[in-house]
């Protein structure tokens, strides 16, 4: 039987400076299909070509697993060897030692780090049992041109948005009932303050209700097999109770008699347990909170289905999975805010009146529980004295996070200000650590939340937060004058880290997609490939590699879009650019 | 005779709950012109569809109102439903009774009235609608990509990769722009160039990629998917052979022009990945505007950290080791009165990698920082700058620096430390300056040549900030890179492949199919003023000379460019003569719609029921 061939390069001592090559391949060796692992210090050189190529004829390799540096290169230098020795995408693979020694401190986390990767990817490989049972790639290559898109935020809407318009099937799949993600439930966007609602509403209608775009809500991604260009994805539709006739009358909530916390609203309001979760929802059609549904089991209420008109109420509905195909993946889960239940020290979850930043955009939304008014979960005040606290659990190795959540100094200067905008003899306290406003007119707008909004920015950390007399009181220190400062506020709104979406842990499993130790997606290279996963064919957007804004999450969705598109591309020309006119 | 149908959708409860939907349907059903008028549940529904369809179909109808819900949903449902039953699609308008009506107003007779005037007023407008045809644009597959630094080879690449021909111009003779002369990358520490040759190998060995260097493009006329553009080439000089990155992964070498020549281009999209430049040193005098040795800039002093490698860094003016090395960050950036008010973005990390290079070279050397703000937000850069200060000791002071002066040899720093309140004085063997990142030095005539916007410094202008970063305000211009704001590595190469992506949805169809709702002017009418040519803010007014048989001249008029018109109608209100109308917004439909709504109000005061306006 033919068994699996490992190329390792050094590129010349820049390799082995970084990851002990010979624990790589002696590890590797151990694999029960590999068969010869064989090093070269440059393996794209002429030599390196040679060997390989022989290597391929003589040992009459089956796969091969090519160590070496970026996927780039590989596709120009390899391909054409594996090619001709008729060994198709689902035979070969590359490990990119330079990511995966790119992140760990040591030498040793780095070979650690390779060897894991290298181990995953040679599960991938498809050994076939005998050489000559071998399919020839069809023209194509077998592309599919479809691409899954997980995740219906603003960065899954984008990339399915951009891939669709260039002609190509895509399935985008959205745990939630209606698809919108974080962007929807903000009330303005830094540094242009527009309506988040008014700028996302219509991409999401277009998305909608796009002839190219299948959207799977209420649906998760449970298995993925195969390889770039030729994937089986499971789609799992979870039961919605509600059929496509629903119209979104409203009817049925008025009869529902459960009252379930509404998490869109972050709690801040309740709702019933057949609902829609905003008025804008895509699609429009009502959904069933089985959780909380008396209806469901036992059948005690079925209220909701008596007054349905159209008669679009199904409690007998069941899960439905369903395998699709796909050429290419992109995962855009997004974030979610840290888990608060242990932010003690800042008295979360113990005081109504010390709120994060995302409960914070629901007060200030008109959409939201007080139609963009400004009041105190706790009596329905309007506070006169906010505090803001950033890095609540980002930048803290010891209690928190290392990481910097990159958005919160911009979202704290922009919530300062609409208070300001909303109580303009309020008093707005901003306690930082670094104020991080890098990007297209951030300095600007963190300058205007300063001066003409008169909010105070204070440079230290918060002690402790306690009640008194029904305030709330803020211990910190301004470490520019060095002196201790107490405030005794009417708000606190903490900025607290941003952590992966919970269900990248599922994703994870699904895609076997690299993750770092905090379960952000690690991206093939930071900087040379920022949107490609550790996984051939699948694509990163947006904070599921790490907190990233808006701007940047519609760039990256727009970029996977392209990777996805180039992999589609039909045809491929071959004409050189001509001239229309040349003259000396 | 206009035969008028009208449909009125209940939506469920969203507009029957408050609107009167029935009387809606009945008042108009008398308007004149209205041939059939009927109310349904829901309109968009398949049957509803069905119905106007059939309607047309039946009773020959020449125009569809469907009042319902706001054009942005469902305009393209209907009109496709009339497409069916064989009616120009754009004899339908739709009355906003839901999002102008029922949801905003409560259940009393005077919604009601709102939504059968808001009806009324459509049914006017479709009396004078005309059949429009979509317009085809014919889309040329080829991008233009100005620039070849990381950003422009990054669209190239994506863009050839999706099997379109590419023309990629660098002004100057060699590609890899500023990545090219750095040393390392944050935070993977990393050889630049390295990082740059598998992308250049693999961008050359495409052979839809057609590479100037030494060449600018000077002229560029069209619109989206039919630009034209003018490329200058400079003779190389043999010293600027072999000494490319190019060179070096591409083993024939770059082909290199011996003369002067200039090319024309057709393109369907231009790519503008311009890059930027650092504010000149020699503008900064409380640093010594140049003049002090051993004052350097972070672009000289990543040369000497490329150049040292594997041996000593040493100062360029007496080759001595430095011992003692400050960095000063912000450098014009963040300062609103003597340099740029914007944060550089790139410098804070920067500065870190170059600080912990330097301590690899001499170890026992002390390197300072003198920062306002550490901004280190991207992925692992935190924990970057933290093994910056804690691993390599790198001591990081929060301060401006008020003055640099040459003494006995050495680099005297004085600043503040503002979190121990105390002032600091380092005598300091080299200084590194963190200069602000401007636009690359001839970006506003770029803009200017492309017809895309720059903002106060000369950074180009997205569409929008949030969601569209990589458009511009021109259709079929895309940004990319640092030539749209300070921006890292990283987050160049994702937004190049964004702006590749919107190239590769423009040329995935052979035509570009554009709403024919765009001005038009009635050449027996124009009286060749060109004012409209004037107040087109999208060029799109262009001379026709109209002859006779024998070719003499008898008219010069104004047209329209089908291509560049984007509808707003400027041009329509500046006409003195009335040749310009704008499809689908004509004088006459407005007019109509107008007097509709007038004569409403005198109905009204004179107690009359509603809907009974004369007929246009």
């Amino acid at each position: 039987m033919a068994g699996i061939g490992i190329f390792v390069c050094d590129c010349d001592g820049e390799l082995s400076e970084r990851i002990d090559l010979e624990v790589l391949g002696s590890r590797l060796q151990e694999h029960p299909d590999v068969v010869d692992v064989i090093p070269h210090p440059h393996l794209c050189s002429e030599a390196g070509l040679a060997l390989i190529e022989e290597s391929l004829a003589g040992k009459g390799l089956g796969a091969v697993l090519v160590a070496a540096c970026a996927y780039d290169l590989y596709d120009v230098a390899f391909r054409p060897i594996m090619e001709k020795a008729e060994l198709g995408p689902g035979q070969t693979v590359n490990l990119d030692l330079r990511v995966s020694s790119s992140r760990d401190e040591n030498v040793k986390a780095r070979t650690k780090h390779s060897v894991d990767r290298a181990l995953a990817l040679l599960d991938r490989l498809e050994l076939p049992s005998d050489k000559l049972e071998l399919v020839p790639e069809e023209a194509d290559h077998g592309v599919v041109r479809r691409a899954l898109v997980i995740g219906g935020g603003i960065g899954g809407i984008q990339a399915a948005l951009d891939i669709a318009n260039s002609g190509h099937e895509v399935v985008l799949v959205e745990r939630q009932p209606s698809i919108g993600g974080h962007m929807i439930q903000l009330s303005e966007t830094f540094p242009s303050l527009d309506c988040s609602q008014c700028i996302l509403t219509p991409k999401m209608a277009e998305v909608g209700r796009h002839p190219k775009v299948r959207l799977l809500t209420t649906s998760e991604v449970t298995g993925l097999e195969g390889r770039l260009g030729r994937f089986t994805a499971k789609i799992e539709r979870k039961p919605r109770y509600v059929l496509d006739s629903c119209t979104a009358c409203g009817d049925c909530v008025d009869a529902c008699p459960v009252l379930v916390c509404d998490q869109f609203n972050t709690g801040l309001r309740w709702r019933k347990a057949i609902f829609q979760p905003f008025p804008q929802a895509v699609p429009s059609i009502f959904a069933l909170d089985d959780e909380h549904c008396l209806g469901l089991f036992p059948l005690a209420c079925g209220k909701c289905e008596q007054v349905c008109e159209p008669g679009s109420i199904d409690y007998d509905m069941q899960p439905v999975t369903e395998e699709i195909e796909v050429g290419a993946v992109v995962v855009a889960t997004g974030y979610e805010m840290y888990s608060y239940g242990d932010v003690s020290e800042y008295g979360y979850g113990k005081y109504d009146d010390v709120i994060n930043g995302l409960q914070f955009e629901r007060l200030l939304s008109a959409s939201g529980p007080t139609m963009g008014k400004v009041m105190r979960p706790s009596d329905g005040r309007e506070p006169k004295e906010v505090v803001f606290i950033q890095c609540v659990r980002s930048r803290n190795p010891e209690r928190g996070k290392p990481y910097c959540s990159g958005i919160c100094c911009m979202y704290t200067a922009k919530h300062a200000m609409l208070y300001k905008h909303r109580v303009p003899d309020g008093q707005a306290f901003v306690f930082y650590m670094d104020i991080r406003a890098g990007g297209k007119g951030y300095e600007e707008f963190v300058q205007r939340a300063m001066e003409n909004d008169g909010v105070m920015y204070l440079r230290g950390r918060v002690s402790k937060v306690f009640e008194e007399n029904g305030r709330i009181v803020v211990w910190g220190a301004d470490t520019l004058v060095g002196k201790r400062i107490e405030i005794a506020a009417d708000l606190v709104v903490l900025a607290t880290a941003i952590v992966p979406n919970d269900g990248y842990e599922s994703v994870a499993q699904v895609t076997d997609l690299a993750a770092d130790e905090h379960g952000f997606f690690t991206a093939t290279h930071g900087k040379a490939d920022p949107v490609g996963g550790s996984v051939p064919g699948i694509y990163l957007v947006g904070c599921c590699q790490g907190p990233t804004d808006i701007p940047e999450t519609v760039a990256q969705a727009s970029g996977a879009a392209a990777k996805v598109c180039a992999l589609f591309a039909a045809e491929p020309k071959r004409a050189v650019p001509e001239p229309m006119l040349a003259e000396a | 005779m206009a035969r008028i149908g009208l449909f009125v959708c209940r939506c469920g409860r969203n507009i029957a709950g408050t609107v009167d939907v029935a009387e809606v349907a009945g008042i108009l059903a008398e308007h004149p012109g209205v041939v059939h008028a009927e109310e349904y549940t829901y309109m968009c529904s398949d049957p509803g569809q069905l119905k106007v369809a059939q309607t047309i179909a039946d009773q020959h109808l020449t125009g569809v109102v469907v009042a319902a819900c706001s054009p942005q949903l469902h305009e393209r449902t209907f009109r496709i439903a009339c497409e069916k039953g064989g009616l120009n699609p754009y004899m339908c308008e739709m009355a906003n009774i839901r999002e102008h009506c029922s949801w905003v107003h409560p259940e009393e007779p005077a919604t009601t009235e709102k939504a059968i005037e808001l009806t009324r007023v459509a049914v006017e407008k479709v009396k004078h609608s005309r059949p429009l045809t979509p317009i085809r644009i014919p889309v040329n597959r080829r991008v233009l990509v100005i620039g070849a630094g990381i950003a422009g080879i990054q669209v190239a690449l994506d863009a050839a990769r999706g099997g379109y021909d590419v023309v990629l111009v660098e002004r100057e003779a060699y590609v890899g722009g500023h990545m090219a002369q750095l040393s390392a990358t944050f935070p993977e520490m990393e050889r630049s160039r390295f990082l740059l040759r598998p992308k250049l190998a693999q961008l050359l060995s495409h052979d839809n990629v057609w590479l100037l260097t030494n060449s600018e493009v000077v002229e560029l006329t069209g619109f989206v998917g039919n630009f034209k553009a003018t490329i200058k080439t400079r003779p190389s000089t043999d010293a600027e052979a072999g000494l490319d990155l190019a060179d070096e992964v591409f083993p024939r070498g770059v082909e290199r022009q011996r003369q002067e020549s200039t090319v024309e281009v057709e393109v369907g999209a231009v790519v503008p990945a311009i890059g930027y430049d650092v504010y000149p040193l020699e503008s900064i005098p409380e640093y010594g505007s140049g003049s002090i040795p051993n004052v350097l800039t972070s672009l000289q002093f990543e040369q000497l950290l490329r150049t040292s490698e594997g041996g000593e860094l040493r100062r360029p003016s007496d080759g001595a080791v430095p011992r003692e090395v400050v960095f000063i960050q912000c450098v014009r950036s963040r300062d609103r009165e003597h340099g740029m008010p914007y944060c550089s973005r790139i410098c804070c990390m920067y500065t870190a990698k170059q600080a912990m290079l330097y301590k690899q070279r001499v170890p026992d050397g002390q390197a300072y920082v003198f920062y306002i703000d550490i901004r280190a937000q991207g992925k692992d850069d935190e924990e970057f700058i933290r093994r910056a200060a804690e691993q390599y000791g790198v001591l990081y002071l929060r301060g401006r620096v008020s003055r640099i002066f040459p003494q006995d040899g050495k680099v005297v720093v004085w600043g503040a430390d503002t979190l121990s309140g105390m002032n600091v004085e380092i005598p300091a063997d080299a200084v590194v300056l963190a200069l602000a990142m401007t636009p690359a030095h001839g970006a506003l005539d770029v803009a200017r040549l492309l017809g895309v916007g720059a903002d106060d410094h000369g950074f180009l202008t997205e569409a929008h900030p949030k969601l569209r970063p990589v458009e511009t305000s021109t259709a079929g211009i895309f940004l990319a890179g640092a030539c749209q704001a300070p921006r890292d590595i990283g987050s160049c190469v994702a937004h190049a492949s964004g702006a590749a992506s919107k190239v590769l949805e423009l040329f995935s169809a052979r035509h570009l199919e554009r709403e024919p709702e765009i001005a038009h002017i009635d050449e027996g009418i124009c009286a060749g003023c060109f004012d409209c040519r004037e107040v087109c803010p999208s060029r799109a007014i262009e001379v026709k000379e109209i002859r006779d048989r024998r070719g003499e001249l008898l008219d010069t008029v104004a047209t329209v460019n089908d291509g560049l018109c984007q509808g707003c109608g400027l041009c329509v209100a500046t006409c003195r003569s009335g040749a310009a109308d704008l499809e689908g917004y004509t004088d006459s439909q407005l007019f109509s719609q107008i007097e509709a709504l007038s004569s409403r109000w005198t109905s009204t005061t004179s107690a009359e029921k509603p809907g009974g306006g004369h007929g246009g």
